[in-house]
């Protein structure tokens, strides 16, 4: 498998925001599991997401038996942007929507899980996408990329704010079928947690070959491929050296002031373009002022 | 893209403008269909329309965003920043233009770059008074009779408040939002990320002189006392005019970050839609007075073409708002642009054209050319004044105007350039043909040319131009033609 096998990245901006706002309903029933007072959505949408989501995929393919199940079965070659619009999607749903269209999406995820297992050829290892130690590390990838994009690239949270977080985020992995007592809830936790599964990492072909594909995506416009560079190397610099060790990428240019604002802007430009797309605005309207109404309650 | 050079070197911001207008059509156009990376596109290529659009940092009011979203409002100067930094609010000023400079824009990445001005809440009431309490030492109820928390109106970097003064005038006072020049200042700080735009963009460019210009136009922009100044000079030179108004400034109520005018209230442009062909035509006329007169006696043209600075009040009266961005010219540079009208419209003298053409710096000396070819080309620019009579002016032809500025494929183009001085003429082709022809206007657009042109001084031609008349001759003797230099 080359490649050339893949399909091209055309359309990521239109698809990721047709996700993003598919998740965030218009009346919602409730609040949702994590709700406008929520640190979930205060750090959720913004500038560094598109960092921050790629970097937790970086990390997320290190797990040979979950890049296996990804790799051969989610029709992730046939249409890479199809297949993050869909995490996406997810991602937003469950963030932003109401208790019931959540649970109706968790849902959706586990049935499709129960279909997806098999041997990953690297490690001769069966595997299962429904099996709750895989579930707790794409999980914990994730929480723990928001974390450390943001301490990087955009304002920290507290240590109380941090932990906060991570807790509120347990939800989400129960949702997908993880027990909550496996559940890291503080940041602590989180990052002995991730700690503890380093021993099973490994850059396996297919990981390599699919960050290959993600860090430079073939189709994308001249243009959104030069700001995709800043969301690449910036991904990579918020990386831990292990991970940036395993896959062999040079060390980035080290993060000075200058080079932050430099992505930060790159960011910033890469956001108008999303905010363009119809519909956006609008999404990201009703979660402010849903958060404004709280804090004001 | 090959003209770029010699543009640069004569005078950087305009240059970028010019080269934002040929990257527009170039590297946006054929990708119509693809409308996000199209909008994507234009933003990352910001930084060179940014240079051209510095100069109109002070956009009209955002009449897009009719109702303003209070329970959004920025409340701290960190959320004027979270909102419009990171390029965000650089990018608009890039929006602001764009939608201006170039005709090859897609409606749908217009809208694109109108939705980061939609994107930009109002600022809350106690954030504007902090703002203004600064800038004039007391807070708003104290320095005004009467002050309204409400913002009336979004201006791109700032929103309007109506107030009364002690004295008991009504006013609108544009608040600027705290920190926003620290913040494109920053942006344009950190160049990096625009000088590899820029390299992208405009190989053969002096990167570094055009991101230093650009930072000084900043700078001036965002001082709302250059503002002040020039709808000073305006409002004093139309002091008394029968149809055109300009609303006096409040120099003891205007400071860096406010500006406090005379309130105006009147029709928006949407509502003429809806008036009268005759109501639309004298409005037409009143607006073609205002661009010739303003730029022949008073050698200042207003290079905001938005048709949300007209008011409208009937009877062909209208009042023009936000002199954010006015071009003076110097007597040099005005001379050839009357040289040219003359010999092509009155004196009916072909190569006297062309020989005015080469002296502003238009066209190549001895380029090899049929003064017939170039007289084809650029005669659309003529086409209202070249014979009298009542003419139309359509859509179709503003748009063909506008289309014919900046046109690089005509085998004429490649021995013209459009010099950097004149660049900002564009925005009459935009601001003046564009509303004009969404008016359908009629008028005999030569007569009133005639009574304009300095070397024609005709006479009188509608009642409009009656009454001018009268109020050009209770002007002051002396007083006309004013003389201006642009001050910084």
């Amino acid at each position: 498998m080359t490649a050339d096998s893949y399909a091209t990245a055309a359309g990521l901006v239109e698809r990721s925001a047709s996700a993003y706002i598919s998740g965030i309903p218009d009346n919602p029933a409730d609040d949702g599991f994590f709700g406008p007072a929520s640190i979930t959505w205060r750090v959720s949408g913004g500038l560094i997401s598109p960092v921050a989501g790629l970097r937790s995929l970086i990390l997320q393919a290190l797990h040979p038996l979950a890049m296996a199940g990804v790799d051969q079965h989610s029709g992730w070659k046939q249409d890479p942007v199809g297949r993050l619009a869909a995490t996406s999607a997810y991602v937003s749903t469950v963030t932003f929507g109401d208790r019931a269209t959540a649970e109706r999406a968790a849902a959706v995820v586990r049935r499709i899980h129960e279909h997806v297992t098999g041997t990953d050829t690297v490690t001769g290892r069966r595997y299962a996408a429904g099996d709750p130690a895989l579930l707790l590390w794409v999980h914990a990838a994730l929480v723990e990329s928001d974390l450390a994009v943001r301490s990087l690239l955009a304002t920290p949270l507290t240590p109380a704010d941090g932990d906060r977080y991570v807790a509120e985020m347990v939800v989400a992995a129960t949702l997908v079928g993880v027990p909550r007592a496996m559940v890291p809830a503080a940041a602590a936790e989180l990052d002995s947690y991730i700690c503890s599964v380093r021993p099973e990492l490994q850059c396996t072909p297919a990981a390599k070959e699919s960050m290959a594909y993600l860090l430079d995506p073939p189709g994308l416009d001249e243009d959104i491929a030069d700001i995709w560079q800043d969301v690449r190397d910036a991904a990579i610099t918020c990386l831990p050296d292990w991970a940036r060790e395993m896959y062999g990428y040079h060390a980035p240019e080290p993060l000075t002031p200058a080079r932050r604002t430099e992505i930060r802007q790159a960011l910033g430009i890469l956001d108008a373009a999303f905010l363009g797309e119809p519909g956006v605005l609008e999404a990201r309207q009703r979660i402010t002022a849903r958060m404004r109404a709280a804090q004001s309650a | 893209m090959r003209r770029l050079p010699a543009l640069v070197t004569a005078g950087l911001s305009v240059a970028a403008a010019v080269a934002a207008a040929a990257l527009v059509r170039r590297r946006i156009g054929p990708l119509r269909s693809e409308r996000g990376i199209a909008a994507l596109r234009l933003a990352a290529r910001g930084g060179v329309r940014y240079a051209g659009s510095a100069p109109r940092l002070f956009a009209a009011a955002g009449e897009k965003r009719e109702q303003l979203r209070s329970d959004l409002a920025l409340q701290t100067a960190e959320d004027v920043t979270a909102t419009l930094g990171d390029m965000k609010g650089v990018l608009m000023k890039i929006g602001q233009l764009a939608s201006y400079i170039d005709d090859g824009l897609s409606p749908t990445v217009r809208r694109t770059l109108s939705r980061l001005q939609d994107s930009v809440p109002p600022m809350s009431s106690e954030l504007a008074a902090g703002v203004l309490a600064e800038e004039l030492g007391q807070p708003p109820e104290q320095v005004f009779a009467r002050w309204d928390p409400e913002p009336i109106a979004a201006a791109s970097i700032g929103q309007v408040h109506r107030a009364m003064t002690r004295d008991g005038r009504a006013v609108a006072v544009k608040v600027q939002y705290p920190g926003i020049a620290e913040t494109i200042a920053a942006d344009l700080g950190n160049v990096s990320l625009l000088r590899r735009m820029l390299r992208l963009a405009a190989p053969s460019q002096d990167v570094d002189a055009l991101i230093s210009e650009l930072r000084e136009r900043v700078s001036e922009e965002l001082d709302y006392r250059r503002e002040a100044r020039n709808q000073r000079l305006l409002a004093a030179y139309y002091d008394g005019h029968p149809t055109i108004h300009v609303p006096g400034v409040i120099s003891e109520l205007s400071a860096r970050r406010v500006v406090t005018s005379e309130l105006a209230d009147g029709a928006r442009f949407a509502e003429l839609a809806s008036w009268s062909q005759r109501e639309r035509d004298l409005a037409a006329e009143t607006i073609y007075r205002f661009v010739f007169r303003s730029l022949y006696e008073v050698r200042a043209f207003n290079g905001d073409p938005h048709p949300g600075n007209y008011l409208f009040h009937g009877d062909g009266r209208v009042t023009f708002l936000d002199y954010g961005l006015v071009k003076h010219f110097a007597p040099d540079e005005l001379q050839p642009l009357m040289q040219m009208a003359r010999f092509l419209c009155v004196e009916r003298d072909p190569e006297g054209f062309r020989r005015s053409l080469e002296q502003a710096g238009f066209l190549q000396p001895e380029a090899p050319l049929s003064t017939e070819m170039i007289v084809d080309h650029l005669g659309v620019f003529y086409d209202t004044i070249r014979e009298p009579g009542p003419r139309t002016i359509t859509e179709q032809y503003a748009s063909a105007v506008v289309r014919r500025f900046f046109d690089l494929r005509s085998p004429v183009s490649q021995h013209m350039r459009v010099p950097s001085t004149y660049v900002i003429l564009q925005r009459i082709n935009l601001g003046l043909f564009g509303v004009l022809g969404q008016l359908s206007a009629t008028a005999d657009w030569r007569a009133i040319a005639e009574e304009i042109w300095p070397f024609v001084q005709g006479p009188p031609s509608t009642p409009i131009g009656e009454a001018e008349a009268a109020w050009r001759a209770r002007q002051l003797p002396g007083r006309r033609p004013v003389t201006v230099h642009a001050r910084r």
